[in-house]
């Protein structure tokens, strides 16, 4: 009896995962952004842009933090990559232009995905796990910035470049502040949900259980480093596509955009939101983004040292992230309000 | 063979400058094992002692001695006050000592300022090695390292300190149970960690800009010797030291130095994808 009714319960979990609090939050949260150009335009609606790019690079992390548990240092290689690669394509060669974005994009988004594969093969199938696999991709955003400012022939070293085009599809060319700020929702809307729906099926379970115990993954017969490596190429493309967008959408690259503070400032991204939740990323870029908006103009020093001590208060204080202190606080207090009656 | 002195002692130099900044990181991420992203800050620290030094008149020699006391009490405060309750989970250790080591850089540079700082080493002149002249400064810097290095070896195998920081490292309860306090020990090894990070800042001075964000460029490649050389022996640092110096000085002829640097470390992951250990395991 038990055993013919186990397998609808495990059915029932995975489905009842799709359609969890998560996947609500995430629709109301497209279909504010959605409406929200009707309030702003010009300049604020290209900031908003820029969130919403900064926000499908923090779910990229989130895909591989989240869900599997390592921690990438070195997020920014590949939001880079993306954007030097769109913005080298269409400077240094003569391409159609009304292809060019197009090629540029998949330039950056298929030499972010090699790094990811190479370096990950080297390090995930080596059996590098844990805080080694976060410095050696720490040393990849420094390995990345180094190139990036000392090969100025073609990376324009620090100044960057300058002049790359927006994006345009076919002759369709999305310029102004609406229409790109479309592209960049259309993008995110289509990668969160993407991604809540991968990992609200089976290789997301799959990948809980690597975080648990790997060895007893493997023990069953999946191909773990292969399944980390595929999530961490996948993130890594995701985080790509980010980059090549932010940079055909400003019209420039600098060595800022693959830079170990971006990587830092990812992480916090994520961690604010609550990691392995991936709509948490969408809201956490959003809240730093307003918070950064208002500490930096204090002084230019002010936002580096806040982040300092939000990671130290991070593990100090909240070690489950900011949104899960808040609601176990709140849980706390009802419960005390309960005791009380 | 006239060509080949100055490359060799160039060589040294630089394998020098990694042995004594690696040797802290050696002592804190190899043998206590915590990941330490703010030891280049303690190399900044180190540096921006001799500043503080000789702005107020003292000499180089004044602050070789000054700046592993500075480092030494700045890293056991931040061990009692942070590094202490982090020891159990690494990926804490990294978000705590990479906060700390942002703060710390923007502290320094509200200060002392963004522009670089002017420090002179002493022995301005050059010697004649083999029929080559040489920056005396950088024959002094290897002889100092080697010393250290030796120095370090011998209180770790010698010393009473040494061998209750080995027996804690080991097995820290059957360390405890024999009377050793491991609190009292993890906050002196950590200490002397920073302190040796902060002596190399002193050394590295004199040779490159002074700004408060000088340490990072040490973060990556000290982790490396560390992890190249094999975790969790101090003579693996040379044999690390060694290899990454020396592979960097050879590139640095024919192409930038910041892509002989980037080269180097990603053969450094190649390297750690074959022998996981190290070269000279523990």
């Amino acid at each position: 009896m038990t055993t013919t009714t186990m397998p609808s319960a495990l059915g029932r979990l995975t489905q009842r995962r799709k359609l969890g609090p998560a996947f609500i939050v995430a629709i109301v949260v497209v279909i504010v952004l959605a409406v929200l150009p009707a309030f702003a335009e010009g300049y604020a609606l290209t900031s908003y842009r820029d969130v919403l790019l900064f926000a499908l690079f923090a779910l990229s992390l989130d895909l591989f933090w989240g869900k599997t548990g390592i921690l990438s240092f070195g997020h920014a290689t590949f939001f880079g990559l993306g954007a030097y690669g769109i913005a080298i394509t269409a400077i240094h060669f003569e391409i159609d232009p009304s292809i060019v974005s197009l090629v540029g994009m998949l330039v950056g988004v298929g030499m972010a995905a090699g790094v990811a594969l190479v370096v990950g093969y080297f390090i995930l199938y080596g059996g590098v796990r844990g805080a080694y696999f976060t410095i050696v991709t720490l040393a990849l955003t420094l390995i990345a910035n180094h190139v990036a400012v000392g090969w100025p022939a073609v990376t324009g070293g620090d100044s960057g470049l300058i002049g790359v085009p927006p994006i345009s599809i076919f002759g369709w060319t999305l310029a102004d502040p609406i229409s790109s700020y479309y592209l960049a929702l259309t993008v995110l809307a289509a990668c969160l949900f993407g991604s809540m729906w991968v990992m609200g099926g089976r290789l997301g379970l799959i990948l809980t259980a690597i975080q648990d115990d790997e060895i007893k993954v493997r023990t069953l017969g999946y191909k773990t480093p292969f399944l980390l490596l595929m999530t961490f190429a996948a993130s890594a493309s995701m985080a790509a596509v980010a980059g090549g967008l932010y940079a055909a959408a400003n019209g420039f690259v600098a060595p800022d955009m693959i830079a170990l503070l971006l990587s830092t400032e990812v992480i916090i991204w994520v961690a604010v939101g609550g990691s392995g939740t991936l709509i948490g990323a969408v809201i956490g870029t959003a809240i730093v983004w307003w918070l950064q908006q208002k500490i930096s103009s204090i002084n230019a020093s002010a936002w580096p040292i806040a982040i300092g001590s939000f990671f130290i208060l991070l593990v100090l204080v909240f070690p489950k992230g900011p949104a899960a202190f808040v609601i176990d606080r709140i849980r706390h207090l009802r419960r005390e309000e309960g005791a009380d009656r | 063979m006239e060509a080949l002195i100055p490359f060799a002692l160039n060589a040294l130099t630089l394998i020098s400058i990694l042995l004594i900044v690696s040797m802290g990181m050696a002592i804190i991420f190899g043998l206590m094992n915590v990941i330490n992203l703010a030891h280049g800050e303690f190399i900044t620290i180190g540096a921006f002692t001799l500043v503080v030094v000789q702005t107020l008149g003292g000499n180089f020699w004044l602050a070789l001695i000054a700046a592993p006391m500075v480092g030494y009490m700045i890293g056991l405060v931040l061990e009692k006050a942070l590094i202490a309750r982090i020891y159990e989970n690494p990926l804490h250790a990294i978000l705590v000592t990479w906060g700390l080591s942002l703060i710390l850089q923007q502290v320094i540079q509200l200060i002392f300022g963004a522009a670089p700082q002017s420090v002179t080493g002493p022995f301005p002149g050059s010697i004649d090695v083999f029929g080559v002249a040489y920056p005396a400064y950088r024959l002094f810097l290897i002889a100092f390292a080697l010393a250290t290095f030796a120095l370090t070896i011998a209180v770790f195998k010698k010393t009473r300190f040494g061998l209750d920081l080995r027996a804690s490292i080991q097995s820290s309860e059957m360390a405890s149970v024999m009377g050793v306090n491991p609190d009292k020990i993890n906050a002196r090894a950590f200490a002397s960690g920073a302190a040796l990070a902060a002596l190399a800042g002193v050394l590295l001075a004199p040779l490159t800009a002074v700004t408060a964000f000088m340490g990072i460029n040490y973060l990556a490649r000290s982790f490396f010797v560390v992890l190249i050389g094999g975790a969790g022996s101090i003579s693996g640092v040379a044999a690390g030291s060694g290899l990454i110096g020396s592979l960097e000085t050879a590139l640095s002829y024919e192409i930038p130095t910041t892509v002989a640097q980037a080269l180097v470390l990603a053969l450094a992951i190649v390297i750690l994808r074959f022998r996981p250990q190290g070269i000279l395991p523990a």
